[in-house]
């Protein structure tokens, strides 16, 4: 397996508890490190503010995405009823933004919603195919029973020894390893 | 029983004083009264044969009186103060329907803006029993000649109007004040069963509170052009006053945070959660309004149309555009971002805006109804005197109410989880370790 390359990945730091990992991301957001993530089973509350994240960018997708749908859909009535194909229905006028809005709101939600899920793919980089995480042992149990820290060694602050170090006794890892690419 | 008694002791009471009140008052002015009821009730008959647009804006152009302008201004302003209340009551109610944690720090507040029901907001309808022939037409006109009025008779009669109205306001009290009296009662002995209790009365109470809040807004100010019909009407009142209530609590908590009682379980999450459902309601009062709009407009029957067509005459119908982008568009833009809900300097104005938008909605539910349509909205004295009034009234009973308890529910099984929430260090205090 590692013949292909043995460049590394980073360090992966294991813990028991949802609070032991709390603590560590709290120390690692304090220690500077920025290419880094924590892998749980389960969301922790506050686990945003432990690491540090700032706000997510996705709603401005979300906002570009419904200003689009609305405006589409109020284009799209103007144009087939009143522009394409003049069509009087129920004596009401041609165009009005009344009954062009249920669909345009229609619009606006599902083109919010795609712009909510193409942004936050985006924005993750996703989707990815591979991970080298997936390949160690004991991560598996990321989505049952135990919780991770990986230090990427592309963290401009990642210095092998230390970083190890520093998850195993500042951050009371249950156990640290390496992780190849 | 004896609790019971205890209850049913002011109850009566009151109701006595606004029967008094109210006799009192119509004869008073009953010589002043002849006059305006006739012309009204001449033109309500004229204008239900036809149903002709014109009609009805003339008709009610013609019911001009002093009294029948005091009536009218007076139950703007009552319907807006009955909005923070009812919005309240509803607030405690979802509070125990869902079990909350999140909820128990700012329960307090409701339960004590609720309880202003009564008997504060029992009292304060006596002025409207009393000019009821001046404020509503219907209830001067013979049902033989307005065929509109016969088939309703059943909840439009003078006796219903009398008895039900009254005695539904003083319901929503005792539920208010079993609520705060159940809480209260858990301060001292922090027991299970109070909380057991509200649970039962909420699962009753959210049933009996939304339809008994539809007739009270069908008598109180949907009568006032009887020929109408509306069933969302209840829920487009309720959408708005839970709207106005949530920003109001919003403000009382943050202030009541910062002066101290609430300064230790008011967190981040109690603030960014009312500002949350107080987004979520300028979305739910925009949908319901615009779903009674949009209906009418495009199922066109006369019978409902001419409600809106008299509010697009004259500056109405700018009233109308200030209620679609002040009530709507505007909160909406503003509060789509999230931090906006955690910023008093945008919230504690955004208050002042909400209670302005939700007077005018109510003055676009009541005043069209008097004077020349033409004339589009007039603004008197009386509004500010009634509003600020009455406001400033039961907000004072409200702060003799709140320092006579403790500010929030001590006890309460679920006040751990409320205020020991997931509070993470900021970046540099994680020094401890």
């Amino acid at each position: 397996m590692s013949n292909s390359s043995s460049r590394p990945h980073g360090l992966l730091a294991e813990f028991e508890t949802p609070a032991a990992v709390m603590d560590a991301a709290i120390l690692c957001r304090d220690a500077g490190f920025s290419k880094w993530d924590v892998y749980t089973p389960f969301p922790i509350h506050g686990m945003d503010e432990a690491m540090g994240l700032r706000k997510s960018p996705v709603g401005w997708f979300t906002f570009a995405g419904g200003c689009t749908g609305f405006f589409t859909g109020m284009t799209m009535i103007w144009f087939m009823n009143k522009f394409d194909y003049p069509l009087v229905v129920g004596g009401k006028p041609l165009f009005t933004p009344l009954f062009a809005f249920p669909v345009s709101y229609e619009m606006t939600i599902l083109l919010g919603a795609f712009g909510t899920l193409f942004g936050m793919l985006f924005l993750n980089r996703l989707p990815r195919l591979h991970n080298p995480l997936l390949r160690v042992e004991r991560f598996k149990r990321a989505s049952n029973d135990r919780f991770f820290i990986c230090i990427e060694a592309a963290d401009s602050k990642y210095a092998s020894e230390a970083t190890r170090q520093f998850l195993a006794e500042t951050c009371h890892a249950t156990a640290v390893e390496y992780v190849e690419e | 029983m004896k609790t019971l008694s205890r209850l049913f002791g002011p109850l009566f009471a009151v109701l006595a004083l606004v029967g008094f009140l109210s006799l009192g008052t119509s004869r008073l002015v009953a010589a002043d009264g002849t006059n305006s009821v006739k012309a009204s009730t001449e033109a309500v008959a004229a204008s239900s044969h036809g149903h002709s647009h014109d009609g009805h804006a003339e008709g009610h152009g013609e019911g001009k009186s002093l009294l029948r302008e005091i009536g009218l201004r007076y139950l703007t302003a009552y319907m807006f103060c009955l909005s923070i209340c009812v919005g309240a009551l509803f607030l405690v109610l979802i509070h125990h329907l869902f079990d909350a944690s999140w909820s128990v720090p700012i329960r307090r507040v409701n339960e004590q803006l609720a309880s202003l029901l009564f008997p504060w907001m029992l009292i304060l309808l006596a002025p409207i029993l009393a000019l009821q022939q001046f404020i509503y037409p219907w209830l001067t006109i013979d049902p033989a000649t307005d065929h509109s009025l016969a088939v309703k008779r059943a909840l439009f009669n003078t006796g219903s109007f009398n008895v039900l109205l009254p005695v539904l306001v003083a319901s929503w009290g005792w539920i208010a004040h079993t609520f705060r009296k159940w809480s209260i009662a858990q301060d001292k002995d922090g027991a299970a069963i109070w909380t057991r209790k509200a649970r039962v009365l909420a699962a009753g109470g959210i049933f009996y509170f939304s339809i008994t809040l539809t007739l009270v807004c069908f008598y109180l100010m949907k009568s006032l052009q009887h020929q109408f019909f509306s069933t969302m009407y209840g829920v487009y009142y309720f959408a708005g006053s839970v709207w106005t209530t949530l920003i109001t609590v919003w403000v009382l908590v943050l202030w009541l945070r910062s002066t101290g009682p609430l300064k230790n379980v008011i967190h981040k999450r109690q603030i960014q959660d009312v500002g949350v459902w107080f987004f979520a309601f300028t979305v739910f009062y925009a949908y319901i309004h615009f779903s009674q709009y949009f209906l009418i407009w495009n199922a066109a029957i006369p019978e409902e149309t001419f409600w809106y067509v008299n509010r697009e005459a004259g500056g109405w119908k700018w009233v109308g555009f200030t209620i679609l982008f002040g009530h709507f568009v505007v909160p909406f833009l503003v509060l789509l971002n999230q931090d906006v809900k955690l910023n008093p300097a945008i919230m504690f104005p955004m208050c002042g805006w909400a209670w302005l938008m939700h007077f005018v909605d109510m003055t676009f539910n009541v005043m069209p109804t008097y004077g020349p349509l033409k004339d589009g909205p007039q603004v008197s004295f009386w509004d500010p005197l009634f509003w600020f009034g009455m406001a400033g009234f039961l907000g004072f009973m409200f702060l003799r109410n709140f320092r006579a308890a403790a500010p929030y529910p001590l006890r309460d099984p679920r006040l751990k989880e409320a205020v020991t929430h997931h509070e993470v260090p900021a970046p540099g205090a994680a020094a401890h370790h």
